[in-house]
């Protein structure tokens, strides 16, 4: 079977359509196999708390304490596809290492010097927003 | 003398066209590939084997003797019963829940984390869609894994599964990276980012031994990725219940954690085929090459796994601001000093060895 072959999407095809099948069976043997859902019990159906009856409120605005690291994830991700560019460039011709490894080296110190910088990232943001 | 060969040609030939049919294409390669080996019975039953295998090694580990009665042997059907016991269970599904995701996310987990097998091959020809950008096509379901549970720990509505879903969506983010940086090595190694000439790459060598530092970002991150122990923040058992998975139960339950078992078995095969030389070694007498290399493949693959396991009995939990740190300050640095060095090299290798 030839890469990317009619043979090989068709077998692919199969398989996607055996995993897509896997949990409507398990479903299945589940309302063949579970009690009929009985009288429903209040208490049965609150939401976990520890033994305590949950504070009504479910949904409701809350600080994320690691929020900058979300946001870095923009910029970290560039240099992903940077990376992915330059490896894909590298191997399309050995006289591309050299320049590769330059674009690379550099990446690298500045993710070096990003890490230093890190652990103030949080003060830093509060203070611009403050300032 | 009846030749029973003979004998099932003249059966066959007897049947109506339309089972003829039925039987051939049963009998046919793509079939085969696709239920039973590398495809949907396969996936399964290895994961099933690893949950006893994890349950076992753990309890041997903390100086129990894990699942002994049901089967016969070393409670090898223990999991049957767990399996048919979560199937059992009344469908709860809890108030103020947003239930269409709630009930779908489960099904979508499993769907994606057997999926990550069609890329993976496990001998010359044995792969169920071979691709010339099958590693990328592997992190690319890879990196869709998290959206089911982080839609999951949505949908709960409730406070346990949402610390736990924060905690698991900043986990993937930091480690989404590193992860995609150590691939990088390979492909830059082996020049390609097709599975199968990435293992004939490492027929005289490894690239665990000639990328040390990649192979420790790529275990590391693995372990992150599938939330194993030390990094199983997400879901801390005991310490905000079960995370992310609190409000399942029932069949919802079995199939997140058969997903959860079956990601991190896809990524011991990859770790297999990528770092530890897939399905090349020594051949084994009596038996043809179809037959050996996948043995190789799934003995590689279940070392990798009794590592991971390993690990569950051995390190404590680490705090989600020292996953963070490992994550962003450490591994990502890592990474790119793994590339540096395998370029170097590349660029050294004609000078070495004219």
């Amino acid at each position: 079977m030839a890469a990317g072959s009619e043979a090989a999407l068709w077998t692919l095809f199969l398989y996607a359509v055996l995993t897509v099948v896997a949990p409507p069976i398990f479903y299945i043997v589940s309302l063949l196999l579970a009690p009929a859902p009985r009288k429903k019990l209040r208490v049965k159906l609150m939401p976990f708390e520890s033994g305590q009856a949950p504070i009504p409120t479910r949904a409701a605005p809350f600080p994320i304490e690691y929020f900058p690291y979300i946001i870095i994830y923009v910029a970290y991700a560039v240099i992903a596809v940077i990376a992915f560019i330059v490896v894909l460039d590298m191997i399309s011709a050995s006289q591309n290492i050299l320049r590769g490894l330059i674009i690379l080296i550099v990446l690298t110190f500045a993710s070096i010097y990003a890490s230093s910088l890190l652990p103030s990232l949080k003060q830093r943001l509060e203070r611009g927003r403050t300032g | 003398m009846i030749d029973p060969i003979q004998l099932f040609v003249q059966f066959f030939n007897q049947l109506p066209p339309e089972l003829q049919e039925a039987v051939r294409f049963l009998y046919s390669e793509p079939f085969i590939k696709a239920a039973i080996f590398p495809g949907a019975l396969f996936s399964t039953l290895v994961g099933l084997f690893a949950v006893w295998f994890e349950r076992k090694l753990f309890a041997r580990v903390s100086l129990r003797i894990g699942p002994l009665h049901v089967g016969r042997v070393a409670g090898l059907l223990q999991l049957v019963a767990d399996a048919v016991k979560f199937l059992s269970k009344e469908r709860i599904i809890p108030e103020g829940v947003n239930k269409p995701l709630f009930v779908l996310m489960p099904c979508l987990a499993l769907v994606l984390s057997l999926l990550l097998y069609a890329f993976l091959p496990f001998g010359a020809g044995w792969v169920i869609f071979p691709s010339d950008i099958g590693l990328l096509l592997f992190f690319l379901v890879a990196a869709l894994t998290p959206v089911p549970i982080v839609l999951a720990g949505y949908a709960s509505r409730s406070k346990y599964p949402f610390i736990g879903m924060s905690r698991m969506a900043l986990q993937l983010f930091a480690y989404e990276i590193p992860l995609f940086l150590a691939l990088l090595g390979v492909v830059l190694a082996a020049g390609s980012l097709n599975l199968e000439r990435i293992v004939e790459a490492q027929l005289a060598v490894p690239f665990a031994v000639t990328q040390v530092l990649g192979f420790i970002v790529f275990m590391v991150t693995m372990l992150a990725e599938t939330e194993r122990l030390p990094f199983d923040i997400p879901t801390a058992e005991g310490e905000i219940v079960f995370g992310w998975q609190t409000e399942y139960s029932g069949v919802y339950f079995l199939m997140i954690q058969l997903a959860m078992f079956e990601k991190v078995l896809a990524f011991c095969f990859l770790a297999a085929i990528i770092y530890l030389g897939g399905w090349i070694g020594p051949p084994i007498p009596g038996f043809p090459e179809t037959i050996s290399a996948p043995f190789w493949v799934i003995l590689k693959a279940l070392l990798v796994f009794t590592f991971v396991a390993l690990l569950r009995g051995v390190y404590p939990r680490l705090t989600i601001e020292k996953v963070l740190d490992l994550g962003w300050r450490y591994l990502i640095p890592l990474g790119l000093v793994n590339l540096i060095l395998v370029a170097s090299f590349s660029l050294a290798g004609p000078i070495i060895r004219p």
